[in-house]
């Protein structure tokens, strides 16, 4: 049986097995699905040949658009897409572990979880728009309701914001998408990725209407300064695993889909629109990093420090580069992984104690020491410490744009101090001084069983830090392909 | 005469006035006749999807045309009315008088629809929509004893009244320029003769005939309280059936002998403005209503100004796009209509805060509505995105991007009403747990349709196919 096609239907089979069989615990169908799904990931990663082309090909014809053009559910995997499923499998397994099984109304809730995870994963392994359209769509509603249900405070506010935010990124995308699709002649066109890669030559005037639909559309989904404000909010306001899967996985989702789209395709509109979007580049990575600085709640402290870097990932796009787009790649799987992690913890703290101040916590090293640990590293990753997989992607990032955004690299460099300032505040006040009331709540995590999800990030985040290349034979070629055929 | 005697319009129509014979002969149990209605047009669909598919044939001296087209109407209204009729069945015990009847009313009304489907001739036309409309005064009044019902009836009256004149007078106003009320020969004299304003004055008559159908904006005021005051079933035929009718005369005319570019160049613009302020009106107006039936009815003229925007984006994909959106649109609609009349039996279903934490009292109920409310919303995987996708590609295909920016902007707000109600069936703590009683059958009925709304949403083919063979040379 393909692997993909088994990645897919794995979600499925723990859906239906929560549904049909209600004696079972819903959270131990849930983590065996993801624990299957992790290791079918991995061994896809062992097992693939790099260089350019998809591998794992599935295709099937779908139906035929009126007039318009064949949809196929096609799938494949390449070495970027290899990367986002690798990345979506650790985190749905994570989130779903970290997750307390007594959870009220736990079935639905793991349902929920299930069908974002599908999601993510359906659309990173498919090859047709069509799909990844529909299949992106797919944690919209199971978001909607994760944080309605289960969230904390302000709930209701942030989850119709959030939802409401991210279907119209949805529709505008869906307008430069339609819009770039039809862009090809009649007889030759499809909503195949290649496809749309090959397109050689569109008009000016049109690049320069797509992009901004396309910039906007997935910007709003990445949460893009200005168009972030849904991002902070919900996170904060989500259960940990809902805020785990959508910053860790979901948000790259826009990522994945600029550097798809975005660079092969569009090169005169990106041309037209560079100095608006360096300008968005210095919002993201200045306006928010100050801003979050001056946040007081962990939980929105971690969800503005999310937007902040996705700046990095902007100027990476920006600058066009094989290097930098490498890096890009590289600090989409790190960020994800590091942010998966804080995450984690901030829903523990926020569980055990109800309590979300920074300044209200303190000593947890000395309580609690495993916990203090993960966070402590949780924060160095999120700064960029050598050594930590969030380095290489933004050392990759940096050297990379310095060619030929020399200036606007300067000033993103100094975001990294900007995040230094305030992970490093927020590690000396919870970690350590004297323990507070607060802390004293927390109750460290003894077992094996609840250490292994954070350890299993930590050990990811440490590989890829200080084995990048592992990493970036894979994404390279995917990479050279993409700018090859763009013209560079 | 045989093959008069062959159309499904006049078998459907012989058998409701034999019902009715039969009613006023014995006496049978309402419920008897419910399952007759039902048996009846479950044999009808049947009938017409085994009917000859020679195309293009006209009968009744070419008044009456069998084609593609009309065979997909004509299974899409014969499916509108079984649900219909099927859903009558559960709030029976609400109809004070003459339940019997109300059975075969709606067979009345449907048997007008199908003919709209076929109609080739103004004066045929007005006769089947007239059947259509008089069918629909009676039901939507048939609460006698609640003022609101009555309110809904004498409201629809008037404007129905009113709309047939506009209809009467603009095909008088085409019979008089153009000599003939046939559409072939319509079409004739508008390609020979140049162009004249008592042709546009008299096709302007009768658009706003059909809009006030549709329930377009500013032909829509009615539609809110008549939704309301209506009995749910219906309004399920009304926002479902009548306007699906509205809109098959639409096409009919506007692809037909109007599509010429002289006079679409006038009608085009009008359209796009009408639909775009059916799309924002609609939507924003539908968001703070505490009705569920009035808010369907406002979100109903919002899906109007969709299905505007498919027939103005006069290509092929624009008439394929109506067509998918209206299947759409009849899957989650009715699935909808049918969760509220399961939870109205034994309840107050009108209101939304009634369906507070509904999800944990009858998750048989509350999944299917989530679902077609999602539906109704354009949310992938479920069907209703695939109506929204098509219209959106055909709309962007024929440049009207504004008319594309306002259907972004109205479905966001449809979003933001729809899941409004899956918010309090969700969120909020009900107000009582007394478990609600389904019925297997409701429950098969709710499965099927839910289901279809997910698998037709992630596996589009068998609806594409099928308009696929209407509209691809």
């Amino acid at each position: 049986m393909n692997p993909l096609l088994l990645l897919l239907l794995i979600p499925i089979a723990a859906i239906a097995a929560i549904l049909w069989l209600p004696q079972i615990c819903p959270k131990r169908i849930t983590v065996t699905a993801f624990i299957v799904n992790f290791v079918i990931s991995l061994g896809l990663f062992f097992q693939f040949e790099p260089g350019h082309g998809y591998h794992w090909v599935l295709k099937y014809p779908w139906f035929h658009l009126t007039n318009v053009a064949q949809i196929n559910f096609h799938l494949g995997v390449d070495g970027i897409s290899l990367m986002m499923i690798f990345l979506t499998t650790l985190v749905s397994l994570t989130a779903a572990w970290v997750t307390s099984k007594k959870v009220k109304r736990a079935r639905e809730f793991f349902i929920y979880v299930l069908l974002i995870s599908l999601g993510a994963l359906g659309a990173f392994l498919s090859r047709d728009l069509f799909f990844i359209y529909i299949f992106h769509e797919f944690a919209l509603i199971p978001t909607f309701l994760l944080i309605g249900i289960w969230g904390g405070q302000n709930r209701q506010f942030a989850s119709i914001q959030m939802t409401l935010y991210l279907a119209l990124g949805s529709l505008i995308l869906l307008a430069g998408i339609v819009g770039l699709v039809l862009t090809q002649p009649l007889d030759s066109r499809s909503f195949d990725l290649e496809a749309i890669q090959q397109i050689h030559v569109i008009d000016d005037g049109v690049q320069k209407v797509i992009y901004p639909l396309l910039l906007i559309g997935f910007g709003i989904l990445i949460s893009i300064f200005p168009f972030h404000s849904w991002a902070p909010t919900g996170y904060a306001s989500a259960p940990a695993a809902a805020a785990m899967l959508h910053a860790g996985v979901l948000k790259k989702f826009g990522l994945y889909g600029l550097l798809r789209l975005l660079l092969p395709a569009l090169e005169s509109g990106a041309d037209y629109w560079r100095p608006v979007l360096l300008v968005l580049i210095i919002g993201n990575v200045f306006y928010l990093g100050y801003v979050t600085m001056a946040q007081k709640e962990l939980p929105l402290m971690l969800g503005y420090s999310s937007v902040m870097h996705m700046g990095y990932l902007f100027l990476a796009l920006a600058s066009h580069h094989l290097v930098a787009l490498t890096g890009f790649v590289l600090l989409m799987v790190a960020h994800g992984v590091s942010a998966a992690l804080l995450f984690a913890l901030a829903g523990e703290f926020q569980t055990k104690t109800g309590e979300t101040r920074i300044a209200s916590f303190g000593g947890l090293y000395t309580h609690a020491p495993f916990l203090g640990i993960m966070f402590l590293i949780g924060s160095m990753a999120s700064i960029g410490l050598p050594g930590l997989a969030n380095f290489s992607g933004e050392v990759l990032i940096f050297f990379g744009s310095f060619k030929s955004l020399p200036w606007v690299t300067v000033v993103c460099v100094w975001g990294v101090v900007i995040s230094a300032v305030y992970q490093l505040r927020a590690v000396r006040l919870i970690c350590f001084g004297t323990v507070s009331e607060v802390t004293a709540k927390l109750v460290d995590l003894s077992t094996y069983s609840a250490r292994f999800p954070y350890l299993l990030l930590v050990a990811v985040s440490l590989w890829i830090g200080i084995n990048p290349q592992s990493v970036i034979h894979l994404v390279q070629p995917c990479i050279e392909s993409i700018l090859n055929v763009g013209g560079r | 005469m045989n093959a008069i005697l062959g159309t499904p319009e006049f078998l459907l129509t012989l058998a409701a006035t034999l019902l009715l014979l039969w009613d006023a002969i014995s006496n049978p149990t309402p419920r008897l006749l419910g399952r007759i209605s039902f048996a009846i047009l479950v044999g009808l669909f049947v009938y017409v999807i085994e009917l000859d598919p020679k195309m293009n044939k006209t009968l009744w001296s070419g008044i009456y045309l069998w084609d593609a087209e009309a065979k997909f109407f004509k299974l899409f209204f014969i499916l509108t009315s079984i649900l219909v009729v099927w859903s009558i069945r559960l709030l029976e015990s609400k109809i004070e008088v003459a339940k019997s009847e109300f059975y075969i009313i709606t067979l009345f009304a449907t048997a007008g629809m199908m003919l709209l489907s076929s109609v080739q001739d103004l004066v045929f036309l007005f006769v089947a929509l007239e059947l259509v409309t008089v069918s629909f005064y009676v039901l939507v009044a048939y609460h006698r004893s609640q003022t609101a019902s009555l309110e809904a009836g004498v409201k629809y009256l008037i404007m129905g009244a009113v709309s047939s004149a506009f209809l009467v007078m603009g095909s008088a106003y085409l019979l008089g320029v153009t000599g003939s009320t046939h559409f072939d020969a319509i079409n004739l004299a508008l390609r020979s003769s140049e162009m004249k304003p008592e042709i546009l004055f008299g096709l302007a008559l009768v658009l706003v005939a059909l809009f006030f159908k549709v329930s377009v904006v500013p032909f829509h005021v009615w539609a809110p309280d008549v939704y309301q005051g209506a009995p749910l079933p219906v309004t399920a035929f009304l926002a479902v059936g009548s306007k699906a009718a509205g809109f098959v005369l639409l096409l009919r005319l506007l692809t037909g002998p109007f599509a010429g570019e002289e006079v679409a160049g006038y009608w085009i613009p009008a359209l796009a403005f009408l639909a775009i302020a059916s799309m924002i009106l609609g939507n924003f107006a539908a968001i703070p209503q505490r009705n569920l039936k009035r808010m369907l009815a406002y979100s109903g003229i919002g899906h109007a100004g969709f299905l505007l925007a498919g027939i103005v984006s006069n290509f092929f994909q624009g008439q394929a796009a109506v067509l998918i959106y209206l299947c759409t649109y009849l899957i989650s609609a009715m699935t909808v209509f049918i969760a509220m009349s399961a939870y109205g039996k034994n309840s107050d279903s009108d209101h939304i805060s009634n369906y507070a934490g509904l999800s944990r009292k009858s998750p048989w109920i509350a999944v299917p509505m989530a679902l077609g409310l999602i539906s109704l919303a354009g949310i992938p995987p479920c069907i209703g995105f695939i109506g929204k996708f098509t219209i959106f590609i055909a709309v962007w295909q024929s440049e009207h991007y504004v008319i594309f920016a306002a259907g972004v902007i109205s479905a966001v707000a449809g979003l933001y009403y729809y899941l409004g109600v899956v918010r309090t069936m969700y969120w909020s703590n009900p107000t009582d747990m007394e478990p609600i009683e389904i019925s297997f059958q409701t429950k098969i009925v709710l499965g099927l349709l839910s289901s279809s709304i997910l698998i037709l949403g992630f596996w589009s083919y068998p609806l594409f196919s099928i308009v696929n063979k209407i509209f691809l040379f």
